[in-house]
């Protein structure tokens, strides 16, 4: 969309109402649509990063597949996938068949495979662990997110939760000197009113606008409630104001994570200088007949992450995009009595992008030397993180992670 | 918080006096924890009856025609039949509705959100709704049965694979959150518990529908669990759970968490009195909520409006207080938007409530189903929840009355001067605004007290519970 000025008028009008409040608000309303980044500028100052959990602990045995080692297939009797079946990144490793969308990246030299990641005495409760990933800390008690953390330093990124029913606000998003919106679509980002008539509407308008500024002194509930309601009624102005009809350069697959990266693909092409998605995807706790259900979620990830990944390449985006998929552990390396797999500790990672070192970044675990029966992982999941922080975002990572993590070698100088 | 509280003081049963009179607040209060808020007559039966009775009430409510439960029991006997989820939600969302014992039916929803079960996964109605039976059976019962009776229960089986385990290749998945998530609390196991209780739980399969123990896949072997050796069964693991001191300190934080406040912190030293007490009681469930509800603490300042109302506390909120008689079909439909999905937790941790139930999207689905339970123009709860019929019903006169009355019954009358001079603000113009040719005068002024009562509902006291 080609920004009007009555759309800079209209938005700088309404960050003046809010200055006057002496009130935070999300930061992509403090930009004028002039200053909207470009895809010729370089640098970290426009880069994208897009986040993709994958919820429940996925298998990276049967995602990222050993399939030289002799020792795989005793581990794995029912869910062995053989060598002619996987897609090949090296003479030692292959990913899932059902992969082959993210084996068409690699050859667009777009993937890089990050073998064995996890994190000292592992947790492997779901929860636990979910929030040790999301926080990027092992701290007994957690309560910002890693993303959060970081958006402290680059105060005029903003960042979307691309949510679907049932979700809520990420952890990895805590943090943030402004709430990150959670978004299901844009249609449905809109407040609503019956009215007899626009001044009515209008009134009505001001009455619950007005009546979300935050005052001094109050309970802290009350105040997280208006916080919320000022920041979401402001930038569901905002968001309506955006192109409705996008229209993608390639065919995404129909599927709720397609459609949420579809919806990062708006977004990003509406210049609101969003830097930052944060998207789930769930289904990945397969303690029973997992064979087929696991093959369909990697199917789905690899797939809709490439159709947006071409998307923004077609319109020029692709050196911005930076994509990074985990999951809070893997599953254990034998398989257990109901065709599948219990909860495991170190697993592969996902970086997709145009500015990737492509291919695969370390061995993958050995399948002989476990702890208590799970792959040992020999690449702090921080490690990654502080790569991303420094050299994509262009944080200082100490101070998000605290520090001792040296940045892996996963992107292009 | 840095201010202690005293325990002692805490649990002991609350007294009006000058400095804590029973008032609107308290009434509300009591209705939204133990219920699914109050109706008018009901906070006018409040403040005359007293806080004793008024609660007695709840507890123990007196005996009704069993017509609900029968026309419930029939409904559930189709939906099972015909495996219809969706419609099971649905079901129970009448049931919170148009029930005599609201607090039994909120404390199968805390049970739900304890044992929360899946049927994304389970893909059973009949079992869901079998589930259902036997929260509510014990929702205000014996922990101790409830835990006993949920490792043999269908949909949980089936949740979180017990059916598959077998001996000589155990499925971890209940043992792991039978002490994770149900009984003892992270941090209060091994790993090497859960893998030995893994095996205890082995051989219990379904077939043909029923619960079926098949001795051949049974590991009969010695395990160590929790410091205990011996050739245990499922059962006998949660009976050691049982037994561990930190069991009934994790429900009982899970209850004060649900009944008290998302934001106060219960330390041990709080939760001690009832926690003690839970365990030497066997695990009785009704006493422990009778305590809470009856308490100093319960009614404090420090328990007022410290909960995010959960979507369905939101939305049966508004239905009740309006006394509306609505399908709850598309009710239901509504509660996914907001983010709980009856009978579909995001995951075995259940919902994760307080402020995660506010972002964005999930506030404006809020005030957009306020306005569609309020207004004329959706269609999709028909005129059954009209604040302008109310109005009428008990007579409400002039803007300032019909303004008083909705802040009352939706908030307690506990607002700022602030927000209710904007409400008659916002009537007085009202007044002078033109309408569309069609309407009377009369249509007008029903539009002014629906406007007025769906701009209380949008008030961010309204939020909070």
């Amino acid at each position: 969309m080609i920004p009007t000025r009555r759309d800079f008028l209209r938005t700088s009008a309404m960050t003046g109402s809010l200055v006057s409040w002496g009130w935070t608000v999300p930061l992509f309303l403090n930009r004028t649509a002039m200053a909207a980044p470009t895809a010729a500028r370089k640098g970290a100052k426009d880069t994208i990063l897009v986040v993709v959990e994958l919820n429940g602990g996925n298998d990276g045995l049967n995602t990222v597949i050993p399939f030289a080692d002799q020792e795989y297939e005793k581990l794995r009797p029912t869910l062995k996938v053989t060598k002619s079946e996987v897609k090949k990144l090296n003479d030692q490793v292959g990913l899932h068949p059902s992969m082959g969308s993210f084996a068409g990246l690699l050859q667009d030299h777009s993937l890089c495979v990050v073998q064995g990641v996890g994190y000292p005495n592992p947790s492997q409760s779901h929860f636990r662990s979910m929030d040790i990933w999301q926080a990027g800390s092992t701290d007994e008690t957690l309560t910002e997110g890693w993303i959060g953390r970081g958006l402290k330093a680059i105060p005029n990124a903003s960042a979307f939760h691309l949510a679907e029913n049932n979700n809520s606000a990420p952890l990895a998003l805590a943090g943030a000197p402004v709430r990150a919106p959670s978004i299901i679509s844009l249609d449905q980002f809109q407040l609503q009113t019956t009215a007899a008539s626009g001044s009515d509407r209008r009134q009505q308008r001001d009455f619950m606008e007005g009546v979300a500024v935050p005052t001094l002194s109050q309970p802290r509930l009350l105040d997280f409630v208006k916080r919320t309601a000022v920041e979401t009624y402001q930038s569901s102005k905002r968001l309506q104001e955006i192109g409705k009809n996008y229209q993608p350069k390639v065919p995404y697959p129909n599927s709720p994570l397609a459609n949420k990266l579809k919806l990062a693909a708006q977004l990003i092409d509406a210049d609101l200088g969003a830097r930052i998605f944060y998207v789930s995807f769930g289904g990945f706790d397969t303690h029973a007949n997992q064979a087929a259900s696991h093959g369909n979620l990697l199917g789905t990830i690899s797939d809709a992450m490439s159709s947006f990944y071409k998307d923004m390449a077609a319109r020029g985006h692709k050196e911005r995009i930076l994509m990074m998929t985990f999951s809070e552990f893997g599953r254990r390396a034998k398989e257990n009595g109901s065709r599948g797999t219990d909860h495991g500790s170190a697993a592969p990672i996902f970086l997709v992008g145009g500015k990737v070192k492509p291919g695969v970044v370390g061995n993958h675990p050995s399948l002989t030397r476990l702890e208590m029966g799970n792959l040992q992982h020999h690449t702090d999941f921080r490690q990654v993180y502080a790569a991303i922080l420094e050299q994509w975002l262009g944080i200082n990572s100490k101070q998000v992670l605290g520090g001792g993590f040296k940045p892996l070698e996963i992107l292009k100088a | 918080m840095s201010d202690t509280i005293d325990p002692r003081w805490a649990w002991e049963r609350y007294r009006h006096s000058k400095g804590s009179p029973w008032d609107l607040r308290k009434v509300g209060h009591l209705y939204r924890r133990a219920g699914f808020g109050a109706t008018w007559p009901e906070l006018q039966a409040g403040l005359k009856d007293g806080p004793d009775q008024t609660i007695e009430r709840l507890l123990r409510p007196s005996a009704h025609d069993g017509s609900l439960e029968e026309l419930s029991r029939q409904m559930a006997q189709s939906i099972g039949n015909a495996n219809n989820g969706l419609e099971a939600r649905a079901w129970w969302l009448y049931r919170m509705l148009y029930t005599h014992d609201p607090l039994r039916e909120k404390m199968a929803l805390f049970w739900h959100n304890h044992f929360a079960t899946s049927n994304a996964k389970v893909n059973s109605a009949r079992f869901m709704l079998g589930q259902y039976e036997l929260l509510h059976k014990h929702a205000l019962g014996n922990f101790a049965s409830l835990l006993q009776e949920i490792s043999h229960d269908p949909a949980m089986m089936v949740w979180l694979d017990t059916t598959l385990s077998k001996k000589g290749m155990p499925n971890e998945n209940y043992a792991r959150e039978l002490m994770e998530l149900f009984s003892l609390g992270i941090g209060n196991y091994t790993e090497t518990d859960i893998r030995e209780a893994a095996r205890a739980f082995t051989g219990w399969e379904l077939r043909g529908g029923n619960v079926s123990y098949q001795p051949s896949q049974h590991d009969g072997g010695e395990k160590t669990i929790l410091g205990q050796k011996g050739k245990w069964t499922g059962e006998d693991i949660v009976r050691i759970c049982l037994e561990q001191p930190s069991t009934p300190y994790f429900i009982t934080g899970k209850l004060f968490r649900f009944l008290i406040s998302e934001t106060l912190s219960a330390p041990p030293q709080l939760l001690e009195p009832l926690a003690v007490r839970f365990q030497k009681s066997g695990y009785d469930i009704a006493q422990l909520v009778e305590t809470i509800l009856r308490s100093n603490l319960f009614f404090s300042e420090k328990a007022y409006r410290t909960r995010v109302k959960a979507p369905v506390d939101f939305a049966l909120g508004i239905v009740r207080g309006l006394e509306g008689r609505i399908g709850t079909a598309a009710l239901a439909q509504s509660l996914e938007q907001l983010g709980q999905n009856l009978f579909y937790p995001p995951s075995v941790k259940g919902w994760d409530g307080g402020a995660a139930w506010l972002n964005g999207q999930t506030l404006l689905f809020r005030q957009n189903l306020a306005l569609a339970l309020t207004s004329t123009e959706d269609n999709r709860f028909g005129r059954r929840t009209d604040p302008a019929e109310l109005a009428r019903k008990y007579q409400l006169q002039g803007s300032e009355t019909v303004v008083e009355f909705f802040l009352k019954l939706l908030v307690d009358g506990e607002v700022s001067g602030e927000a209710r001079n904007r409400l008659v603000e916002y009537v007085m113009d009202s007044e002078k605004q033109s309408f569309p040719i069609y309407w009377t005068p009369a249509d007008g002024a029903d539009h002014r007290v629906r406007s007025v009562c769906h701009l209380v509902l949008s008030l961010p006291e309204f939020q909070l519970s």
